[in-house]
């Protein structure tokens, strides 16, 4: 009978190492790979929208967004991706999926995807300068808010950017498979200005 | 040490900062704020080149980016780069520069002899020269002439510098910061716009910076730092130096390049050489100058020969004169101010030749002065000596002189107003073309527009910066204009100067003459297109950015047509010269595009996997062990073991679909050809997936893990196609349906586990019965690995008894530890893809090879799989008679007569004894495998009437690798036909 607790591995185990990288001096940009948010895919049962909307008010207080925007509190997001169709996070959330089908199952289809993707959380005064280097598409704050979601192509990567808040601190999630091509792009990119990687 | 046609005095050089450089291995001397050319002048150096075709020597014509002749090698060893405008080359200390196209010096080339066989080196002469014998083209006059005409020579090594690409966005877009540029910028900043001000030069101010204008008093070149400074300070202008607008694309997006680090020998550590740029813009002002045209006469190659407003860039901006004995020639009153620049700045100049009968208002400025008169020759070889000067009478003065400055007036650089396919219009005014349609959202300003003179530039520059700003919804807040001259700038065009005997070049790059450009017209191309073609005018690196007006004016002529009616050749970007490393960026080698790594990768590595690209994914082909001598005997052993006791293997790679919801049986009954409504929950089952045409398009298995949830598998190379289509289903065709779908692909590490074994190494490690009783074959559950939750399928694609286990990705590592450390008593052997490959053809399972587009499925002998109780995709088309003909091949397995053969996949069967004709084309096979288990080759295929023909014998032939083998006829399940292993 099994009894050996499972070593769970970072997506950028062995590539991501702690510490100042790049140009010297003081850091450009903070990289944070974040190990620890929760994500589920959340797509509305036909006819059910509303229900749903309603029924994520209640369990969570927030307003579900239509379009590409994120709503959160305590933890607790929907970023919209696409009609009908939310990703949740939850930062120390335990089993996101399962607790959202308690509450919202009723109301749509909910799968795990806290093992899918690279998360990272990126700062720093030229966060956008080392972003530029990949992201198609409009960063600037007349163009993108904080609450602002976008689902784009980066370096060939299909990446979520989510813009948590105006320090600017970015949220980019990308395929756990492509981690390692994805952190090659990021790295080279941020290395002129200088990063500080960290997990958490 | 001091340069010997450096001025005392002047220029935006930085005299307190002297380089040294080498060119063709002799040492100079320069200062900070010079370009290549500009040191080259200033030290004397006439000869710089050697032309394309003759070889002939040639200097610096222009003072930009449309230089012609002074291309160069830059740098050395692997950051060697070939045709490098001298012109655009900033100056850095120990730069290291070499002449091209001549051996074995650039004074004594011998290749110089073309110029005298020019005769038969005209327009097209290799369109007649070297046609016989045909055979000989590509083994001899090919190579030979790409050895004599030639650019520079690539570094041959890897380029060690990095590139970049990025993304920019804005309301204005200004290409081009001179006069009109800057006050754009100016306008639509002020504005409150979000403005780019992109210039190809590292400093600021365009033609300004090469005039001794004034503007609100002040020299021009401080006027413009003014303005930049006061451009720097806005947050939302963005001023990009030394960067060049390449292209412009729909939707408001144009490309650049960035030359972040082409004036340091080495980029700084962690920074690109180039960097190219995607902008997208709500409006660009076009604000990109114009410029100069040669004067078609005899020699007027030489070096020596310089435009008159590039002369008056070196003279002003640089402090190096061309020459000290100066001549001007033009036709207009622009070439005027070189003369008084020149006089200004001490040098001597000898004569003012102008074409014109009028006598310019500036001929009162005192030169001697010839009207009405033309330069018909120039005399010298690598430098000027005399000109020869035909005045109205017809008679011609020779005028000693070192340096002779020509003027045929400006062409407006219309380029990127015609990259969406806008034409140019005719300006009898400025003869010359101004932009015609523009693309949606650009402006023109200055003298791109056809506004010659400095005052107008800045007016029109105010007038489109605050337009554009404008348009983005900003109001704009009146500028001042500042205070500057309209200064003379009459033109009367004169392309050819006929009395010429020695050749007149039009386009310098190509060695394009203008008796080339009447021999095209006379061998019958009349079209500007052909005539592009047939003398390559216009062609290489410049793009013919100085010769191609004068060769349609020329062409005009010779067919007595007007310009306008000729009309200019095609537009395309890139509008100079780019690299491929700045087109590549971050993308080249392994970064080439992304790669998908399976969670095991890591402990694949170490266990010395050799690995292999299928799609994006990077998975283990086989794991070689210490003394196995190839591929075969590795996977061979991986078979043997697996078969034997137990091996794994990542699957991972599959994809993954999830699906929820009341219609979500339905939805799949829809999308496969089989039933899987009525498979219980708990269960999984194989499915077949058609295309709308009634062919196969893949397959995987569906499991039922909940009354409203399923899970389907696809193969890895089509799983990404597999989803969008899924999605187009659901989407386009079924809306109503209630199904929520989603792929988990990512979510999941999945590994197969497979042999007699295969469930004691998995009774080790899970919380479950898994006995035969409780979970038998084509079983699925949840189930708790070491505390996580986990899945578990009894699926087999090796044909042996054996599972699937799915965990959460971020334990993929740790599960294929586990599960090799629970296997290590029964020997498990890690298999790679060759090996379940082996196994699967061994099994007569279909795969990639089979699901080629091609086939049916009762082609692949699964017709019993479709079912005749619902509608499916597929279902329909798959009815057509000839898709029904019992003719049509069929699947089969086939195993080698001779059993030492070796089996080719992609032979074709003929019947025994017939000749290998298309006629007696039987079907081909699609997979081979040397089988452990057998000890021979076996094969899959698709052979006519073929499950009617078990026991025949056919012939396998393949042309292509000289296969022709006789094959027995069999069935495709070679090993354990009754399944019994599977049920085990």
């Amino acid at each position: 009978m099994p009894d050996a607790v499972l070593q769970a591995r970072s997506p950028l185990h062995g590539l991501a190492r702690s510490g100042h990288h790049g140009r010297a001096g003081p850091a450009g940009l903070t990289i944070v790979e974040r190990t620890d948010i929760a994500f589920a895919s959340v797509i509305a049962r036909r006819g059910q929208r509303d229900a749903l909307a309603s029924a994520v008010r209640a369990s969570f207080g927030l307003a579900l967004p239509d379009g590409p925007r994120r709503v959160g509190k305590d933890g607790v997001a929907f970023a919209g991706i696409g009609p009908g169709q939310w990703i949740a996070s939850g930062e120390n959330a335990g089993d996101l999926a399962a607790s959202l089908r308690e509450r919202i199952g009723a109301f749509a289809a909910v799968a795990d995807q806290s093992d899918s993707r690279l998360v990272l959380h990126l700062s720093g005064a030229r966060v956008r300068d080392a972003l530029v280097k990949g992201v198609p598409i409009d960063l600037h704050p007349r163009a993108f808010k904080t609450g602002d979601v976008a689902s784009t192509l980066v370096a060939h990567v299909g990446v979520q950017i989510d813009m948590l808040d105006d320090a600017p601190v970015f949220q980019l999630t990308a395929p756990r498979s492509m981690a390692g091509s994805f952190w090659s792009w990021l790295t080279a990119s941020a290395a002129e200005f200088g990063y500080d990687v960290a997990t958490k | 040490m001091s340069a010997p046609f450096r001025l005392a005095s002047g220029g935006l050089i930085d005299r307190g900062k002297p380089l040294s450089f080498s060119f063709d291995g002799k040492t100079y001397n320069g200062f900070a704020g010079d370009t290549l050319a500009s040191a080259l002048i200033a030290n004397g150096v006439k000869l710089v080149s050697r032309s394309f075709k003759y070889h002939r020597p040639r200097g610096i014509l222009t003072a930009g980016s449309e230089e012609p002749n002074a291309l160069v090698e830059l740098r050395s060893g692997a950051r060697r780069e070939p045709n490098t405008r001298a012109t655009v080359t900033e100056l850095y200390d120990g730069l290291v520069a070499a002449s091209q196209n001549r051996w074995p010096s650039l004074a004594l080339d011998v290749s110089g002899i073309n110029d005298l066989l020019s005769p038969f080196l005209a327009a097209g002469f290799y369109y007649k020269t070297f046609m016989w014998p045909a055979k000989f083209w590509e083994a001899l006059y090919e190579p030979l002439i790409r050895r004599a005409a030639g650019l520079g020579r690539v570094a041959g090594a890897e380029d060690p510098d990095t590139y970049e690409k990025a993304f920019a966005h804005c309301d204005v877009l200004v290409i081009g910061a001179g006069p009109a540029g800057l006050m754009a910028a100016l306008a639509a900043g002020r504005a409150g716009a979000r403005v780019i001000l992109a210039d190809e030069d590292f400093r600021l101010g365009g033609r300004l910076l090469a005039e001794r204008h004034e503007i609100d008093g002040r020299p021009g070149a401080a006027w413009a730092a003014g303005i930049e400074a006061e451009l720097s300070a806005m947050p939302e202008v963005r001023i990009m130096h030394r960067t060049t607008v390449l292209g412009v694309y729909d939707h408001g997006q144009y490309s650049a390049v960035e030359r972040v680090n082409d004036h340091v020998a080495t980029p700084p550590i962690h920074e690109p050489r180039q960097r190219s740029w995607k902008i997208v813009a709500k409006r660009a002002v076009l604000a990109a100058g114009a410029l100069e045209r040669p004067i078609a006469f005899g020699n007027n190659d030489r070096p020596g020969v310089m435009l008159a407003g590039a002369a008056r860039a070196y003279i002003n901006r640089y402090a190096a004169t061309p020459g000290k004995r100066l001549a001007v020639f033009t036709n207009n009153d622009d070439g005027w101010r070189t003369a008084a620049d020149a006089r200004t700045a001490g040098i001597e100049v000898v004569a003012v030749v102008d074409s014109r009968a009028a006598k310019s208002e500036l001929s009162k400025l005192g030169f001697s002065t010839m009207s009405n008169s033309r330069v018909s020759h120039v005399d010298g070889k690598q430098g000027v000596r005399a000109i020869d000067v035909v005045g109205a009478n017809g008679r011609a003065t020779r005028i000693e002189c070192d340096a002779l400055a020509v003027s045929g007036g400006w062409n407006p650089a219309v380029h990127l107003t015609c990259h969406l396919g806008g034409k140019p219009v005719w300006n009898d005014e400025i003869a010359a073309f101004v932009p015609g349609t523009r693309p949606p959202a650009m402006y023109a300003a200055g003298a791109t527009n056809g506004a010659f003179t400095l005052s107008r530039c800045l007016t029109g520059g105010i007038a489109a910066g605050a337009m554009a700003a404008g348009d983005c919804g900003f109001d704009f807040t009146p500028i001042t204009q500042p205070r500057a001259d309209d200064e003379p700038a009459a033109v009367t065009p004169l392309w050819h100067v006929k009395e010429s005997r020695a050749k007149a070049f039009v386009d310098f790059q190509n060695d394009v003459t203008a008796k080339d450009i009447a021999l095209a017209h006379q061998e019958g191309f009349g079209s500007v297109e052909h005539l592009k073609r047939y003398t390559t005018l216009g062609m290489a690196t410049d793009q013919g950015k100085t010769a191609n007006v004068t060769g349609l004016a020329i062409l005009a002529e010779a067919s007595g047509r007007a310009i306008p009616q000729v009309g200019t050749t095609t537009y395309r970007p890139p509008y100079v010269p780019v690299s491929f490393g700045a087109m590549a960026g971050h993308h080249r080698g392994r970064d080439f595009r992304p790669i998908r790594l399976p969670p095991s990768h890591a402990w694949a590595t170490e266990q010395g996997a050799v690995f292999m690209e299928t799609g994006a994914w990077l998975r283990a082909q086989y794991y070689p062990r210490a003394g196995e001598t190839d591929w075969l005997q590795s996977v061979n052993r991986e078979v043997a073991a697996t078969r034997a006791s137990v091996g794994v293997c990542d699957v991972s790679t599959f994809g993954k679909v999830a699906f929820e919801g009341p219609d979500a049986a339905a939805f799949l009954d829809r999308v496969c050809a089989n039933t899987l409504s009525t498979l219980p929950v708990g269960k999984a089952r194989y499915a077949l997936m058609l295309r709308e045409d009634g062919f196969v398009q893949d397959d995987g298995t569906v499991a039922r893990l909940g009354p409203e949830y399923f899970v389907m598998t696809s193969t890895t190379a089509n799983a990404p196609r597999m989803m969008q289509h899924l999605e187009f289903c659901h989407q386009v065709l079924w809306p109503a349906l209630d199904v929520g779908m989603v792929s988990v692909s990512e979510q999941w590490a999945q590994f197969a586990v497979a042999g007699p074994r295969s469930r004691d190494v998995l009774c080790k490690l899970i919380d479950a019965d898994i006995a035969n009783a409780a979970f038998p074959y084509l079983g699925a559950r949840e189930v708790s690995f070491g505390g996580v939750s986990a899945r578990l399928f009894r699926l087999s694609f090796s044909g042996e008894l054996a599972y699937e286990l799915a965990v959460p990705a971020r334990y993929g590592d740790a599960v294929i530890r586990a599960i090799m450390a629970a296997g290590a008593e029964f020997a498990i052997t890690p298999y790679g893809i060759e090996a379940l490959g082996v196994m699967r053809t061994e099994k007569g399972h279909v795969a990639g090879q089979e699901m080629n587009g091609q086939l049916t499925a009762r082609d692949l002998g699964l017709g019993r799989m479709m079912s005749t109780r619902k509608d499916y995709i597929g279902r329909v088309m798959a009815q057509r008679p000839a898709l029904l003909d019992p003719e049509r091949p069929a699947f089969v397995g086939l195993r080698p007569v001779e059993r030492s053969a070796r089996l080719r996949a992609g032979a074709h069967f003929i019947p025994v004894g017939a000749a290998a004709t298309i006629e007696n084309d039987e079907g081909y096979m699609t997979s081979v495998a040397f089988s452990p288990t057998f000890g021979h080759w076996i094969g899959l295929g698709v052979l006519k009437r073929g499950p009617e023909r078990i026991g025949q014998r056919v012939r396998a032939y393949d042309p292509v690798r000289n296969g022709d083998v006789e094959v027995e006829v069999c069935s495709p399940h070679f090993f354990d036909p009754e399944g019994a292993r599977l049920h085990a």
